[in-house]
């Protein structure tokens, strides 16, 4: 799936990238029970186990996604990457858990340049890479439990926020067009840029690190965030299964 | 060194709210951690190679954590057992059944390996009670739940420690990966009483080219009983298998294309035979490359098989293997395969005493002048260097006839049922690390068995010069010297 030469180009990095968050959505899945258990099969990655879904539209979907993002990033004007659980229809259809990842620090490259390779490449690269992986595999999956339950029939998408318009530097990312297929960011969740303050419900009512992963010029930061959203579902509905997390 | 524990798992478990460095910037600024490796669970066998106690103790000192953790904190380590004993076979099933959480309750496999799951099937067929060994692994939850299935509990101890309970029990095995990487250094002869593993008494120490010696000659001889038994052609066809198991070696082109199977068993026969050069670095090749298909499951080695059967022939008397001939093969092999991976040394002996004594004594000379080049004591096991000898003969002879008798093999095609199967030649590129560190990247050519839709059944023949083979096979062999290959095996893992 990787390239052979992993993170020696943007390309070879975005690839890496994008496998990885294939692997962490199938295993968000899992962990947060949008689909039964039992529609997920043992595979491993990076030396380690994951969960794989079987159903053959849920891979087809996630790939979709994962190759739109793909696209975005390599004109690198993402910020960050999120997949978001929602409630269910009966009780609002609310956003209720994002997983974030941050990767405003990718690298900037000129559009002709993805396939040139990067000045300096610390050895191992791939070996140290792979055992970071590891590492946000395993705290993912421990965090699954430490989030507040989830109602039953969640549902879930992926989203892309694109990096700010940074005229000074060129970089015109705000993907504003006719007709317009984007749209922009809600007020409360918004960035403080200047005079303007971050958005009320940034960061959620509680937010959960992940891992920072820095190996080479892939640097990224993953947490997860818990809305207030939640806190009233909660409230509202009933755990779908007895057990209390 | 005892009270170390419970600083190591104090800071292994319950670190699980700080999180490796969020850089300064990041709105998460006030996670940092010291625990860079993010460990999370902490197995009994971790925490012994980690404090280099005996892994009783270790299940002690997991125990004592955990209790006084929850008297403090209830909740804030999760445990999972280890429960091992007897069931019957209707308590299983019924426990299955009554079992609602699916993933909850696996089965190890790494004693008595009864499936709980199985036992349907085995009810089916035996009609008496059968005790069924059971280990379970549970959490500590489902603890009482996963006593109840047992009739007779031997032993439960505490397998790992964790911040929170594991959806996924599949994760411990990371622990064993970890273990392997870590302490993969350290010698089991003297580590063994440390840990307390379970220790075969009469285990000698053995030197891997040894190892891999004794073990492909058993092949090579088992072979030629089966060759002598059934027909010659078989011979052949495993030499084939055992010397060209693991498909993209770029060693093994070389062997494949060189590789000599007939249908007319008389002309096969002979060349073999004729040949008697000896090669050191060849054989360690060779060696490296059986060992590979050592590790590799019982399935690859059988489709490997049958597609050698039906794709290598010799030059001279190129004739194509019919599909007839490939189930006779097939059926060979598969019971070789579950011979070989039982009883090997076994197996020597009887083999040995089936060869003739001139042959013999011709083979060990050869052999002795190859094995003082070698540097291992072989004093310690006579009577097995004496059988090594020989075999090694028989060993470096196929593999020498092989090489210089330089044959083309026959890309072959079988039709059956509309589809076009066999064997062909595809160029393939291999890149390679050799050992000063260069990357070198080779085009080989691969066999690979293909299956195609096709109407018409066609007969490929691909002729590869002898110049073109040779070539290749002194790039593998100078890109990989033999001890490297052997020793990478084991470090990947």
């Amino acid at each position: 799936m990787a390239s052979s030469a992993p993170l020696t180009t943007y390309a070879s990095l975005i690839s890496t990238f994008t496998d990885f968050l294939t692997v962490a959505i199938h295993t968000i899945l899992y962990e947060r029970a949008i689909y039964p258990q039992t529609s997920f099969l043992s595979a491993r990655k990076y030396n380690y186990p994951v969960r794989q879904s079987r159903h053959p539209k849920v891979c087809q979907w996630i790939n979709d996604a994962v190759s739109a993002v793909e696209a975005e990033l390599l004109t690198c004007s993402v910020d960050r990457v999120a997949v978001v659980i929602y409630a269910p229809e009966s009780l609002g259809n609310e956003p209720l858990e994002r997983f974030m990842f941050d990767v405003s620090r990718f690298p900037v490259i000129p559009a002709g340049e993805t396939t040139t390779p990067f000045e300096q490449t610390s050895g191992n690269v791939a070996v140290d890479i792979e055992e970071q992986f590891r590492a946000t595999m395993s705290k993912l999956s421990v965090c699954g439990t430490s989030l507040k339950h989830l109602p039953a029939n969640c549902t879930f998408t992926v989203t892309i926020e694109l990096k700010d318009d940074e005229p000074d530097k060129g970089r015109l990312n705000a993907p504003i067009g006719h007709p317009q297929p984007w749209v922009p960011v809600p007020p409360n969740l918004q960035r403080s840029k200047g005079a303007r303050k971050d958005g009320a419900d940034l960061g959620g009512v509680k937010t959960t690190p992940v891992r920072a992963v820095e190996a080479g010029e892939c640097v990224f930061e993953m947490w997860i965030e818990e809305g207030k959203a939640k806190q009233n579902v909660a409230t509202r509905a009933e755990p779908s299964s007895g057990e209390v997390v | 060194m005892a009270d170390k524990y419970n600083e190591y798992l104090a800071v292994n478990v319950l670190n699980e709210d700080r999180v490796v460095g969020f850089p300064s910037h990041s709105p998460l600024a006030e996670f940092r951690c010291a625990n860079d490796r993010g460990v999370v669970q902490v197995s009994y066998r971790s925490l012994s190679r980690a404090l280099k106690v005996h892994s009783n103790l270790a299940k002690h000192m997991l125990y004592d954590f955990h209790h006084k953790q929850t008297a403090k904190k209830p909740g804030s380590v999760h445990a999972t057992y280890l429960i091992a004993g007897t069931c019957r076979p209707e308590t299983s099933i019924q426990a299955n059944e009554v079992n609602g959480h699916d993933a909850e309750d696996s089965v190890m496999q790494s004693s008595p390996p009864f499936r709980s799951s199985s036992m349907p099937q085995q009810e089916e067929s035996v009609e008496e009670d059968v005790a069924v060994k059971l280990l379970l692994l549970a959490k500590e939850e489902d603890l009482e739940e996963a006593k109840a299935r047992f009739d007779e509990i031997t032993s439960v101890h505490i397998y790992s420690l964790e911040p929170t309970s594991l959806k996924d029990l599949q994760v411990l095995s990371d622990c064993n990966r970890e273990i392997r990487s870590k302490y993969s250094s350290e010698d089991p002869l003297e580590a063994w009483k440390q840990y307390g593993t379970i220790q075969n008494p009469n285990v000698k120490a053995c030197n891997l080219l040894i190892l891999f010696t004794i073990y492909t000659d058993s092949i090579i001889e088992k072979i030629k009983s089966q060759a002598t038994a059934s027909s010659r052609t078989t011979t052949l066809a495993k030499d084939e298998k055992t010397s060209n198991t693991k498909p993209g070696d770029d060693t093994k082109p070389s062997r494949r294309a060189s590789g000599s199977h007939t249908p007319q068993a008389e002309e096969a026969a002979t060349p073999s035979s004729k040949k008697t050069t000896v090669k050191a670095p060849t054989l360690k090749r060779d060696k490296s490359d059986i060992f590979k298909s050592f590790a590799k499951s019982k399935a690859k080695l059988i489709t490997e098989d049958s597609a050698g059967s039906a794709g290598a022939s010799s030059a001279p008397e190129s004739g194509e293997p019919s599909a007839a001939e490939d189930e006779p093969m097939k059926d060979v092999s598969e019971d070789e395969q579950e011979d070989d991976f039982v009883l090997v040394n076994s197996k020597d002996t009887e083999v040995a005493n089936r060869r003739s004594k001139a042959e013999k004594a011709e083979r060990e000379e050869r052999l002795r002048k190859m094995m003082e080049e070698e540097d291992e004591p072989m004093n310690d096991a006579p009577s097995v260097a004496g059988m090594d000898d020989s075999q090694e003969q028989l060993l470096t002879q196929k593999t020498e006839s092989q090489q210089s008798a330089e044959q083309e093999p026959e890309a072959t095609t079988t039709v059956s049922g509309g589809r076009r199967r066999g064997r062909r030649r595809v160029m393939k590129k291999k890149t390679v690390k050799d050992e000063e560190g260069y990357l070198v990247t080779k085009e080989e050519p691969v066999w690979e068995s293909f299956s195609e839709e096709e109407p018409v059944a066609k007969k490929v023949k691909m002729p590869t010069a002898a110049a073109t083979t040779a070539k290749g096979k002194k790039g593998g062999g100078g890109g990989k010297p033999g001890q490297g290959n052997i020793m990478s095996f084991f470090s990947k893992k």
